[in-house]
């Protein structure tokens, strides 16, 4: 390694950047380079100086609960404030229903549901994240199963089975509200050691999710339909742990309809 | 809530004023927060940090509109040389000269320094929040170095004139 070179990798030696070769390079050529060795001196003596003595600015507390709030407005779904509408006007959520289902069944059906069951699996899986990202992980917070499913009468038009897995070793942390598919959905939240899972459940209508498994970025996604629900759980955890915990589940969820 | 105040140090760095700064770490943790489906793993600061430094931009393009724009010419802003180097800038250097020197370089050296030397990003995540080739970082940072060593030796020097 030439002088001329050395010293353009002083930086970058000094900033730990350079991959091993380079470096016994460099550091052959600095055992013979008094003026590389002082200029590496130098360099060290301005970087230790900017990180001791540089002003680092906080972000004031103020900003913080601005952001908190702001954040947790916006995952809100918009139209939670609005829900009462469509019971208040059945006809009309009826209307949109048919309309809805008129349109999809009269586009190609099968090219149709396999890309919106991806989507489906990316937005569960988008909802999981956020759930753990903006501190917004149960809007009701408890470990009992009948405090957290009256907790979602009036807030949806359907009752989703909650059941405690807690001696199994997946404690159940609460609830809350989210929006999967543009549809009002309960989030279930169970926990594994340092994991969570989120079970969004919601009546499968006319559509009920076949039994799948995938993998979206890292995140598996289980869904399956039981006694005219849709259910659909999202986790960190290793495949094997998220199909116990399925397991679980679907022998638990009472069948309300024998023969589904 | 996840690297706020790497995001307010680099913002404030940028922007130079409180609001300004406030107001660029709230769009940027928005932005991230609706395009988090976009998000395809990886670091979220390198990636957080790459959302607001493209609002801190819009900003300084929109502060600065009147007036007449300063294009960034690496090659214009030369290292200093190695006489130069020798002399100890520290001896009379405290925080107060290097925060005035810091704010004296153009926008892209007091970012890279901000990134780099303040919040311990790596070459590559600089890369990737400054959309620069891995050589113009570290070229970039020399420079931006060289620079701040430069206007510290002034500072000193009109000290000891005064």
């Amino acid at each position: 390694m030439n002088h001329d070179e050395a010293a353009k990798l002083l930086g970058p030696y000094q900033d730990g950047e350079l991959d091993l070769a380079t470096c016994l390079k460099l550091e052959e050529h600095l055992a013979g380079c008094p003026s590389c060795r002082q200029k590496l001196a130098g360099e060290k003596e301005l970087v230790d100086f900017i990180q001791a003595e540089a002003p680092r600015f906080k972000a004031s507390p103020f900003l913080k609960t601005r952001l908190q709030a702001r954040l947790r407005e916006s995952t809100q779904p918009k139209w939670k404030w609005s829900w009462p509408i469509p019971v208040a006007f059945p006809e009309f959520a009826i209307l949109t229903t048919v309309l809805v289902v008129g349109l999809l069944s009269s586009v190609a059906l099968g090219l149709f549901s396999a890309s919106t069951s991806s989507s489906l699996a990316r937005d569960a899986v988008a909802d999981h994240v956020r759930s753990l990202q903006v501190s917004h992980l149960v809007d009701v917070a408890s470990t009992d199963q009948h405090t957290v499913k009256p907790w979602f009468a009036g807030k949806l038009d359907y009752s989703p089975q909650v059941v405690d897995l807690g001696p199994s070793g997946f404690p159940l942390i609460g609830g809350r509200l989210d929006v999967l598919d543009r549809r009002n959905v309960a989030a279930i939240i169970y926990q594994r050691r340092k994991h969570f899972i989120n079970l969004f459940i919601w009546p499968s209508g006319s559509d009920p999710l076949h039994d799948r498994l995938s993998n979206q970025d890292g995140y598996h996604v289980i869904g399956w339909s039981k006694s005219g629900m849709n259910y659909l759980a999202v986790s960190e955890l290793g495949e094997k742990e998220l199909r116990d915990f399925v397991q679980m589940i679907q022998e638990q969820t009472v069948d309300s309809r024998p023969g589904e | 809530m996840p690297h706020l105040d790497a995001a307010y140090n680099l913002a404030r760095w940028l922007l130079r004023n409180d609001q300004d700064a406030e107001d660029a770490v709230q769009e940027a943790y928005l932005r991230a927060h609706k395009a988090f489906s976009r998000f395809r793993g990886g670091d979220g600061k390198a990636w957080l940090m790459t959302i607001l430094r493209n609002v801190c931009y819009t900003t300084i393009r929109k502060l600065r509109s009147h007036e007449t724009p300063e294009s960034f010419d690496e090659e214009i802003h030369q290292t200093v040389g190695e006489a130069e180097m020798k002399e100890s800038f520290r001896q009379k250097a405290n925080a107060e000269t290097l925060h005035r020197a810091l704010e004296k370089l153009p926008d892209e050296f007091r970012e890279i320094i901000v990134l780099h030397d303040l919040e311990g990003l790596a070459y590559k995540e600089i890369a990737q929040v400054a959309d620069i080739p891995l050589g113009t970082v570290m070229s970039r940072l020399a420079r931006a170095r060289g620079r701040l060593r430069n206007e510290i030796i002034a500072a000193n020097a009109r000290e000891t004139r005064s």
